[in-house]
């Protein structure tokens, strides 16, 4: 019963403080960035659907199991956004939205401080 | 112990290496004309001025300075947010039919979604993860008084405690009583003491 796809998105992950993003006083909270950057591909992706969002939100909690499995639970090192962008990784590249090779490269150049087209405008 | 996955990694440089990645990916997807350069910008603008609780604030804030905005706050929710200047859209789409319930001295009221999660979007912006869990839910139905002992709000035995389940239909919020000793303050004062739990009746408006 929603209208707008980032309301479903949003609240469909609201299940449980593991699943959900933080937020603070009703809005999201991001700390860094790149997590922006993040939430708002996975969701522009879905909603362009390259993916179902049952199927991120499915990603995103078997990540966050696997952290938890192989971690303690007061493991400073936690970090949603890191699962979060390790879970839509997996899906663009399961999905087929991107090559693991492609972006793997990318990367590579990106880091090596080759020419990579201005995105900032 | 290691992990399979190399984004576990405890790396010394992983921020560098998530925003990195993140890049990578983004500008991966504007070459391949799957996004735009604007896309995310967009999808994170709706989220902070599309809906938010500082507009259920400044509603709330309206009715404490001005008897006639209140009634028709209580009367008719949209009409009140479309009395505002608030963007285009925000009284319409997830806030279609919002309900506000007001607290007096005698009653006070507490929202609850009894299905699922539906929330009064566009003025108390996303809600916190305990407004879905299934032992709120329950229990704020069953023993009220004792789930707002939990969150801090003890009300006298008097007080009626009426719970509104909020719907797809019917998106309730709650207007909160304005506290003593704010009779000075501004209404851009009024409207920072505003939370989004005192909007959904599991808090009291603290000075």
């Amino acid at each position: 019963m929603f209208t707008k796809f980032e309301h479903f998105a949003a609240t469909s992950l609201m299940g449980s403080p593991e699943e959900a993003p933080p937020r603070k006083d009703g809005h999201l909270q991001f700390e860094r960035d790149w997590e922006k950057m993040a939430f708002g591909v996975a969701i522009a992706l879905s909603k362009q659907g390259h993916y179902e969002w049952e199927e991120f939100r499915q990603t995103l909690m078997a990540t966050i199991a696997e952290w938890e499995a192989t971690h303690e639970l007061d493991d400073p090192e936690w970090d949603y956004y890191q699962c979060w962008l390790t879970a839509l990784e997996k899906l663009v590249i399961a999905s087929g939205v991107i090559e693991a090779g492609e972006l793997e490269a990318q990367l590579t150049q990106l880091l090596n401080c080759k020419a990579v087209p201005d995105i900032s405008t | 112990m290691p992990s399979n996955y190399p984004g576990f990694g405890y790396l010394p440089d992983r921020e560098t290496a998530s925003a990195a990645k993140v890049k990578a990916l983004e500008s991966l997807l504007i070459e391949k004309g799957i996004i735009t350069s604007n896309t995310v910008d967009t999808i994170l603008g709706h989220f902070e001025t599309k809906m938010g609780p500082f507009y259920g604030a400044k509603l709330v804030a309206r009715a404490w300075v001005d008897p006639a905005f209140k009634e028709l706050l209580v009367s008719d929710c949209n009409a009140a947010c479309q009395a505002m200047d608030f963007p285009d859209g925000m009284s319409g789409a997830e806030g279609e039919h919002m309900r506000i319930a007001e607290n007096t001295p005698e009653v006070h009221n507490v929202i609850v979604c009894t299905l699922c999660s539906c929330y009064p979007w566009p003025t108390l912006g996303l809600p916190p993860y305990w407004f879905k869990d299934p032992t709120f839910r329950a229990r704020v139905t069953r023993e009220p008084r004792v789930v707002l002992s939990e969150f801090g709000v003890e009300l006298d035995d008097s007080v009626e405690i009426r719970i509104w389940d909020t719907s797809a239909q019917i998106r309730w919020w709650v207007l909160p009583m304005r506290p003593a000793g704010t009779e000075d303050m501004s209404e851009a004062e009024l409207a920072n003491l505003l939370t989004p739990e005192a909007m959904m009746g599991v808090a009291t408006v603290k000075v």
